[in-house]
């Protein structure tokens, strides 16, 4: 696993994967790897174990938040229409899509990962000029794109950031959506490529962010919209960072543990950052830059590493609210004087009630500039 | 279900536990009794409510109706404050309750009620807990709270996956639970609440008179058993799951009874009422925060009237409210297929499958909703699918009783005033009626009669002309049109209002008196006074009155005291007319002071608050011009205001306003102001932007110094050219504020002086030189050649 920065969903839980697989006694939708159930449990996780190959497995959950959610788009890419996740920026749209079609088709990689200079034919299928030129149109000077290959093979196709692409662009998607069929006029009669069961298209959107497109009411009467809220409650926040820093951590090789305090200051800060009103009833300025809990494990994932490379292995308040500083002044420079307030008032207060850990956090605000 | 075998001294004893609001619980009920044939049937409830079973049992008693409970403790009983309590019990056709009752009657056996009294339970639970809490919706006799929320289901919810009690509920009770044997259903149930009930602390049960009432329960089941002894009959009770343990172990000797003694009868049943009331199921569902027994009455109704035909009533159910919100978006927005609905259903049965649940429910067709209907992002607009959804989920019925129906004295007096003035109530259309009422004193009492209504939020009468007290408008007006409607809405929120006393007046008055226990500013009680006074309560206007005094003397909020000012003001002008009795004069002068004490701290007010306060300083105007304030207030009055005036940084527009009111009694010449004017105008940028807004302030109060000599006029127009035609467009706003003081006639005598000024004439400034024919022409050739010439 270590020739990777970031092993595929696929490789990274191989063997819970295939325990899964073996130990599934649900009706599977033709050309799926496992039963709706067996990808319920290998998403939210399950309590009771699970025997494979002599080894106990206990499935983890790996998406926090909401389960109905995660239900609902099991079933959409069980039927006819494909899947749409939008959301804020860092909800965890990505690794949701990710842990689905890892799960269906064996596969998270099938992907077209969308921008604005996204174009038909890598949507669609291009040509390998060479062949072409020596043989003509055929299925061999064909270069699929990810959306034929799942045509192809029946599995999902994933298609990142579709907002970003071009509204004529992502409309190319209309008809093969629902036809279920692509012609390739260029191949004559056998130029059809109809889509073997188990295909569908995941697609995940951003709804906050600058320079995204707006989708044709056409191609969104083909999806199944599902809305990924950001996380509501600060202790699940801090669940998140724990274990998603532990899982940066051990890629890493750093032998370093996480610190629950810390991650419950920041986890607790991000929250009311982002609703603008403290545990204690403070109102606050909402920063406008996107406090997404990806941004807080990053921020925490960061200051764990200048305290294992530079520190004495454990996380600092001065470093942390230096990577804090980072996180937010992107965008605005606004945001980082609503950041200074809340640190005068909101922390403040939590360090002369809560002491400890708080007041380091509070002595820290002088990195904020 | 829970048997204590028959002995010597008793007859058996069957307790049934059931949750209140629940199609499957209702049938088993049913069911049970149908099987077993008890001699007599006992439910839950407060047994002063016996009598009302026959009405609730009558076939043209339509759920859903509720039960309202009444108690004002006059005794002090319950508390040394000696209030008003009410409660609901409501009944939806699928209730258990209602089902055992209505069982009852088909087979001929006796029914009764077992619990506590209304007014002892409260008396037994300690002061915010149980039925005394303090909430600000109604409070429900038959919360579940005691099953629904506990550590230990909260834990149990976790480990299945599911997100609430309900739905945890509706998968193991209802979807699975209507095709079980009864037996093993109540058996499974009372697992269930021995598990809740384990969970529950003895004390919290003691706080909130839950032991109290068992002890009572138990008493009265025993007696019917011992009614019964060797007949070799059975007795049948049907509770709230939670207290199935509890009874038991009480009437099976297993727990001393002792607790029960000297519970009864403490709270005087004169002070008690009980009536039935016509219910409606938005009220009756949880989700709009009653919180009790299953939400979405309205989805459960179907269930419950589908289940004895159809082998899959929730299927059916899901289908028709995917088919009828589909319906009712696409009216509403236009864009949803009927392909859209089938992606629903087949969502639907798709999550139904995966949850393992024998058939969707609620929750699935709402994630079926969320999924299939909502395009795009969810958020507020585009949440429609899902709102109606809710609603037709809630349901709309609205239930009826027979018109054997015992009512409160309320209703009577209601009745007897309609009689009295001759309105109609029979019908449910809408009439109006004419009021002049300081001519006609009959007219008086009506109006006060409809006031009355109105104060007691019965929607029967609604003023749509006529002076309006409470925002001081139409103060002219001598006479009030009404309209009135009634429809049983007004019979149930009056009696509602039942427990606040006998006849309208009464309630009107002891609803003014909790009103004045509240913490009020001296805004609202002056407000409150004015009500009142419409209301024509005598006997309250002093107490309100003096209410107004002392409020008056602790409320520093300087536009509360203006606004309490300018009512207590208007009250003593229509003193003559509405009679009050009451001495205005002193109150108004110590609100006077009041607010020429706070007046100088409003010298820097921001803009947004500029009219509430120049309209506060023009009403110290007109109080301290009255006869009586020449002494001291009004000497104060103007010093406040040239003190104010010498603070540089003094809000512009109320800088006007002060000097215009300065101006107006003879405190300040003209030349004066104009050297304020001028001050501004010859200013930094910023300052001459606010010469509009002073303008706006000296127009309020005296808009007179327009018309005396050219001088005023000269300043403006120095102004207008002072300013670039950009900073004139953005000024314009506030200028045409400020000229909105005058009438159409002095802006036209305004224009006429400017055009003199400039040697032009009226005429020439309402007249527009004409373009001639030719002139256009040569325009527009001219245009055309300069296109052309830049194409090239």
């Amino acid at each position: 696993m270590e020739q990777y920065i970031k092993p595929p969903v696929e490789i990274r839980y191989r063997e819970e994967l295939e325990a899964l697989r073996a130990n599934d006694t649900g009706v599977r939708p033709e050309n799926w790897q496992m039963s709706p159930r067996a990808v319920r449990t290998f998403i939210l996780g399950s309590s009771k174990p699970i025997r494979h190959d002599g080894k106990e497995f206990t499935i983890e959950k790996k998406y926090f938040g909401n389960d109905a959610l995660v239900e609902r788009c099991i079933v959409t890419l069980a039927g006819n229409r494909g899947l749409m996740l939008v959301g804020e920026p860092g909800t965890a749209k990505t690794m949701l899509s990710e842990l689905l079609s890892a799960a269906i088709s064996g596969v998270s990689t099938n992907t077209i990962q969308g921008t604005a200079g996204t174009t038909e034919d890598m949507i669609k299928y291009s040509w390998n000029y060479a062949l072409l030129l020596a043989q003509g149109p055929s299925r061999e000077a064909l270069v699929p794109s990810p959306l034929y290959v799942g045509m192809e093979k029946g599995i999902l196709t994933r298609f990142e950031e579709i907002t970003r692409t071009p509204a004529e662009i992502q409309d190319s998607l209309i008809s093969v959506l629902s036809d279920k069929v692509l012609n390739v006029p260029e191949l004559g009669d056998d130029g059809f490529l109809f889509a073997r069961p188990g295909f569908n298209v995941i697609g995940t959107a951003n709804t906050r962010d600058k320079g995204v497109n707006e989708m044709s009411s056409a191609l969104k009467r083909r999806f199944n919209f599902e809305t990924v809220m950001p996380v509501r409650e600060a202790a699940m926040e801090k669940r998140i960072i724990v274990s998603e820093v532990e899982k940066l951590a051990a890629e890493s090789h750093i032998a370093m543990e996480v610190d629950e305090d810390v991650a419950e200051i920041l986890a607790s800060t991000y929250h009311e950052l982002r609703e603008g009103v403290s545990s204690y009833g403070h109102r606050i300025d909402r920063p406008s830059a996107v406090m997404s809990t990806a941004e807080a494990v990053s921020v925490y994932y960061q200051a764990m590493i200048t305290g294992y490379y530079y520190g004495d292995g454990t996380i600092g308040m001065d470093s942390l609210v230096q990577n804090l500083v980072g996180a937010i002044s992107k965008e605005n420079k606004d945001d980082l004087e609503k950041v200074k307030g809340y640190f005068n008032t909101v922390i403040r207060d939590k360090s002369s009630k809560e002491g400890g850990l708080w007041k380091e956090y509070y002595e820290a605000r002088k990195w904020l500039r | 279900m829970e048997r204590i075998l028959r002995s010597k001294e008793m007859a058996e004893i069957i307790l049934l536990p059931v949750r209140h609001h629940s199609p499957a619980c209702a049938y088993h009920v049913d069911r049970t009794i149908e099987e077993l044939r008890p001699d007599v049937i006992l439910v839950e409830g407060p047994d002063n409510a016996d009598s009302l079973i026959p009405v609730m049992v009558h076939e043209e008693t339509k759920a859903p109706f509720a039960i309202y409970y009444s108690c004002h403790d006059q005794s002090g009983r319950i508390s040394e404050d000696r209030e008003r309590y009410k409660c609901y019990y409501p009944f939806l056709d699928y209730s258990p309750e209602l089902a055992a009752f209505r069982a009852g009657k088909r087979l001929g056996i006796r029914t009764a009620f077992i619990d506590l009294p209304y007014g002892d339970i409260l008396a037994a639970s300690r002061e915010g807990k149980g039925l005394r809490k303090e909430e600000e919706e109604k409070s429900n006799y038959n919360d579940d709270y005691l099953l629904s929320r506990n550590d230990y289901l909260r834990q149990l919810c976790e480990r299945t996956g599911l997100r609430s009690f309900d739905e945890f509920w509706e998968k193991y009770f209802e979807l699975n639970g209507m095709r079980d044997e009864s037996k093993r259903w109540f058996d499974n149930l009372l697992v269930y609440c021995g598990l809740a009930r384990e969970n529950t602390p003895r004390e919290s049960m003691e706080e909130d008179g839950c032991l109290a009432r068992e002890a009572h329960m138990a008493k009265r089941i025993g007696e019917h058993a011992r009614e019964l002894a060797g007949t070799g009959g059975t007795v049948l009770v049907v509770t709230g799951g939670f207290h199935t343990p509890g009874l038991r172990a009480l009437l099976a000797g297993e727990e001393e009874a002792a607790r029960a003694e000297g519970k009864t009868g403490k709270v005087p049943e004169k002070d008690q009422g009980v009536y039935l009331m016509p219910y409606s199921m938005e009220a009756a569902d949880a989700l709009n925060g009653y919180a009790s027994g299953m939400p979405f009455p309205g989805f459960y109704q179907k269930i419950w009237e589908r289940a004895p035909e159809s082998d899959a009533p929730y299927e059916d159910a899901v289908l028709d409210m995917v088919v009828a919100s589909g319906k009712e978006t696409r009216r509403r927005e236009g864009y949803l297929s009927t392909y859209d609905e089938i992606c629903a259903c087949a969502m639907a049965k798709g999550l139904a499958e995966l949850r393992g649940k024998r058939e969707p429910g609620a929750y699935e067709l709402q994630d079926a909703v969320l999924s299939s209907f909502v395009k795009g992002e969810y958020n507020l607009a585009s949440d429609t699918p899902i709102r109606i959804l809710r609603g037709l989920m809630t349901g709309n019925a609205v239930g009826a009783l027979c018109p054997q129906a015992d009512v409160p004295p309320i209703l009577h007096d209601f009745r007897g005033e309609c009689r009295r003035f001759g309105l109609k109530i029979t019908s449910t259309l809408e009439s109006e009626s004419t009021l002049s009422i300081f001519s006609n004193p009959r007219h008086r009492q009506q109006s006060m009669f409809f006031n009355r209504m109105f104060y007691l939020d019965t929607a029967f009468a609604k003023k749509v002309k006529g002076p309006n007290l409470q925002l001081k408008k139409d103060r002219n007006l001598m006479r009030e049109i009404w309209k009135y409607k009634w429809n049983a809405q007004v019979d149930a929120a009056l009696i509602e209002v039942s427990v606040y006393g006998a006849t309208i007046e009464e309630a009107a008055v002891s609803l003014v008196k909790e009103e004045l226990k509240k913490e009020l500013g001296a805004k609202e009680s002056a407000l409150l006074l004015t009500r009142v006074f419409e209301m024509g309560l005598q006997g309250q206007m002093q107490t309100v009155f003096s209410r107004v005094h002392q409020l008056m003397l602790a409320d520093t909020d300087f536009y509360s005291m203006a606004e309490a000012l300018k009512s207590l003001m208007m009250m003593e002008e229509l003193e003559t007319l509405y009679g009050s009795g009451l001495e205005f004069g002193e109150l108004i002068s110590i609100g006077c002071r009041k607010l020429i004490g706070l007046l100088p701290s409003m010298t820097r007010i921001k803009d947004e608050d500029l009219d509430p306060c120049m309209n506060a300083v023009k009403l110290l105007y007109r109080v301290t011009g009255r006869q009586g304030a020449e002494g001291r207030e009004r000497d104060d009055y103007y010093a406040v205001l040239e003190k104010m005036t010498l603070d540089g940084e003094i809000n512009a527009g109320l800088n006007g306003c002060v000097h215009g009111i300065l101006y107006g009694s003879g405190r300040e010449t003209a030349e004066k102001i104009e050297m304020v004017c001028r001050g501004y105008l010859s200013g930094t940028r910023e300052q001459l932007f606010s010469t509009a807004q002073f303008f706006r302030g000296l127009f309020f109060t005296a808009r007179d110094l327009v018309f005396i000599g050219e001088q005023f006029l000269r300043m403006l127009d120095g102004f207008y050219g002072a300013v670039s035609e950009e900073e004139f467009m953005e000024l314009l706003p506030k200028l045409r504020m400020a000229f909105a003081y005058f009438t159409p006639r002095e802006i036209d005598r305004i224009a006429s002086m400017a055009a003199g000024i400039h040697g032009k004439g009226q005429r020439d400034i309402l007249e527009r030189q004409e373009v001639y024919p030719d002139w256009y022409a040569y325009g527009k050739e001219l245009d055309a050649f300069v296109k052309s010439r830049m194409q090239r």
